[in-house]
């Protein structure tokens, strides 16, 4: 396939002061917060969190799933469509209308969701399914669909005769991932979110998805945005790392910087809460106490309450998302108002 | 192999099912004699209320009848079972004196299955869309207006409905002229396929058949309302919304095909005891067909009539049931028994 040539300083997408809440029955969850984010063409961000820190909300309200329940109270999306040889065509997300957004999803940005075990109709065959994405969208049909499946599917290391006439409950958890995988990339959309793709999956089978994954990366030309809570997955796949606490994001930065030089006491929380074989036992330690109530929010830093090295000010002030240096020209940036002195304290308390 | 497999199922499965037959057939056969009273006692009684002594009662009984209940219940077993397994119910002992079961039950059944199956297929349908209707538009005050409407009619015994809208809208407001539309058909039309006839008969099906499907819709209606609520929590829904499907197709192939499947299973059965006859259409507007027979014949105590009506409903139940079955293995992948001859 064509690489089409980078066009530096044009992000795929723009998050600009995203705000996301859910009507709850004792108040407005405000489960994204004031997020503001570019994702570069090309590149792979990842989210990390805890449960219920916002990621798959964000996600969701990418193509604007969000359930009824939830809005968009403030904030833009903006996304840029770039095709060789034409200008670059800017999509206000938040403005289309319902056939412009029916157009936009899976076109420009797929999201592969987390339940992808339950992601097809059990009444209609894979076929079918792939049929009706690509009628939905006045694409290719018949058999030159069916070539392109075929393509996609050995893409994603699947059997494609085996998988193209069968239902999907014929198939197993791995193979349903990875031919909603596949779909994901039909219409060539140049924006891909994976939200948790490996969840539910044993060992093996998450280790195939994320070869699979690695390889479409290096083959194909798409953005990428990969939800998940496993760091390590995270890790391998990445080249950015967004860390996100109550709906923000409280450390961003280059894959490498992330794990070699974390600044958040969250970020360094999360790593060490990961056990690996070179560690003793007990250096995996857990971040005492749970992620905050969304509704009536701490002051401050919304981290304090579970922060070793919370003082009067954190408790005072919410700290924002700054850039404190440059490495290899990717910003690190940084909620917090111990950044210098935390890793360096974290680290010598164990 | 497969092949063997396959015959084989279908082998039992018929075996299986005949075998339901017989059971029914048998229990039918000692229980409608269990019941109190014969056809002659009946017959006696009825008689004896118009002023004539037992006596006398009798003896014109014993002219009339020549059957012989007094042969001991094993002989007259076999002797049934002998006559059904050539294809013959028997004939009418008292509802139409001497006339074959099989002739009554033929005439009356192109009735039955029009009213009954027609209302029944009616509200299925209306109850769909109103259930889909409802849970798109959950919590609104259509949802609310449907839901608590269907709850109401579908609680409150059919009959009961029936009577009170009788009363309502045509003794009290006189909107329709009720007695005139007793029956399935005008006294004095000449049945045939012409077009008055039809016209009549569809005339004197519309009071009853609507209020049969008003009574029926509601359960229809609730159930599909759950069943849609459900399906459209369903992930694939979300994720066909994720690709970009018009809401049109997600309606239909997505989220109606799997809220329709439990329904389709009710329907089949449903429409198996649709040949039982409605007590509320021709119990209650004495429109024509199996289900008058049959209470005629109940209350006459004919055996083989009453016989003969259960037996043909067993039948269609145990077929419908096993079309259902097909149905549902058709329109749901996942329940398609292995080695299927489909394909």
């Amino acid at each position: 396939m064509e690489t089409t040539t980078k066009t530096p300083g044009v992000p795929t997408l723009s998050i600009q002061n995203l705000t996301v809440s859910y009507q709850a029955k004792r108040g407005a969850v405000q489960a994204v917060r004031n997020i503001t984010l570019d994702i570069q063409r090309g590149e792979a961000l990842a989210l990390i969190g805890e449960s219920g820190s916002g990621k798959t909300t964000m996600g969701l309200s990418l193509v604007r799933l969000l359930p009824s329940n939830a809005s968009i109270s403030q904030g833009r999306l903006i996304y840029r469509r770039v095709d060789a040889g034409k200008p670059v065509r800017e999509i206000d997300v938040l403005a289309l209308k319902t056939d412009e957004l029916r157009q936009y999803r899976w076109k420009e940005c797929a999201m592969v969701f987390q339940a992808a075990l339950n992601a097809f109709n059990p009444v209609l065959k894979i076929s079918e399914q792939f049929a009706d994405t690509s009628k939905a969208h006045g694409y290719i049909q018949g058999k030159a669909l069916e070539e392109r499946a075929f393509h996609l599917l050995k893409l994603v290391r699947l059997e494609p005769s085996r998988v193209w006439n069968g239902y999907a409950h014929e198939l197993s958890g791995g193979m349903r991932q990875r031919v909603l995988i596949a779909l994901s990339l039909l219409l060539e959309p140049q924006l891909i979110i994976l939200d948790e793709p490996t969840t539910a999956l044993d060992i093996l089978t998450q280790r195939n998805i994320m070869n699979v994954l690695k390889d479409l990366r290096t083959q194909l030309d798409f953005s990428l945005i990969f939800i998940s809570h496993d760091l390590s997955l995270a890790a391998e796949l990445a080249d950015r790392v967004a860390t996100m606490y109550a709906g923000e994001i409280v450390e961003l930065s280059d894959v490498y910087t992330t794990f070699k030089n974390p600044l958040h006491p969250y970020t360094i929380g999360l790593i060490h809460a990961v056990p690996t074989l070179a560690a003793h036992r007990d250096n995996v330690t857990s971040i005492p106490g749970s992620p905050p109530d969304l509704i009536n929010m701490p002051t401050g830093c919304k981290f304090h309450p579970r922060c070793p090295l919370a003082d009067e000010r954190c408790k005072r002030d919410d700290p924002t998302l700054e850039t404190v240096e440059t490495v290899n020209g990717a910003e690190h940036k940084v909620a917090c108002w111990h950044w210098k002195s935390a890793r360096a304290k974290l680290t010598s308390e164990r | 192999m497969l092949q063997k497999i396959a015959s084989n199922y279908v082998v039992k499965t018929i075996v299986r099912r005949l075998f339901t037959v017989l059971i029914v057939v048998t229990l039918t056969f000692f229980i409608i004699r269990a019941l109190p009273g014969n056809p002659i006692d009946v017959f006696v009684y009825r008689l004896m209320d118009g002023g004539m002594s037992e006596e006398e009662a009798r003896q014109r009984a014993t002219v009339l009848f020549r059957i012989d209940l007094n042969a001991p219940l094993g002989v007259q077993y076999v002797e049934y079972m002998g006559n059904l397994l050539k294809g013959d119910l028997g004939d009418s002992y008292v509802v139409a004196q001497g006339e074959p079961v099989m002739k009554l039950v033929m005439a009356n059944m192109p009735w039955t299955l029009f009213s009954v199956g027609t209302a029944l297929i009616l509200s299925f349908i209306i109850g769909m869309f109103l259930g889909m209707l409802a849970a798109y538009r959950r919590n609104t005050w259509i949802d609310h207006l449907i839901t608590n409407l269907g709850a109401a009619i579908d609680s409150i015994p059919n009959t009961l409905t029936a009577i009170i809208l009788i009363l309502l809208v045509g003794v009290i407001w006189k909107l329709v002229p009720v007695a005139q539309m007793r029956g399935a058909f005008s006294p004095g039309m000449k049945p045939g396929f012409t077009l008055e006839f039809i016209w009549d008969v569809l005339k004197h099906w519309a009071w009853p058949g609507s209020i049969y499907v008003l009574t029926a819709v509601g359960g229809w209606m609730l159930a599909m309302r759950s069943s849609t609520l459900s399906a459209l929590g369903d992930d694939y829904v979300t994720v066909a919304r994720a690709r970009g499907l018009p809401d049109m197709r997600i309606l239909t192939a997505y989220v109606g095909r799997n809220a329709s499947l439990p329904l389709v299973t009710s329907l089949a059965i449903s429409l198996g005891f649709v040949v039982g006859g409605s007590v509320l259409i021709e119990g209650i507007f004495q429109y024509r067909g199996v289900g008058i027979l049959l209470g005629k014949a109940i209350g006459s105590r004919d055996y083989p009539v009453m016989q003969g009506i259960l037996l043909v409903t067993t039948i269609t139940v145990i077929i419908s049931t096993a079309l259902a079955d097909v149905l549902y293995g058709w329109l749901d992948p996942r329940v398609r028994v292995s080695g299927n001859q489909e394909d």
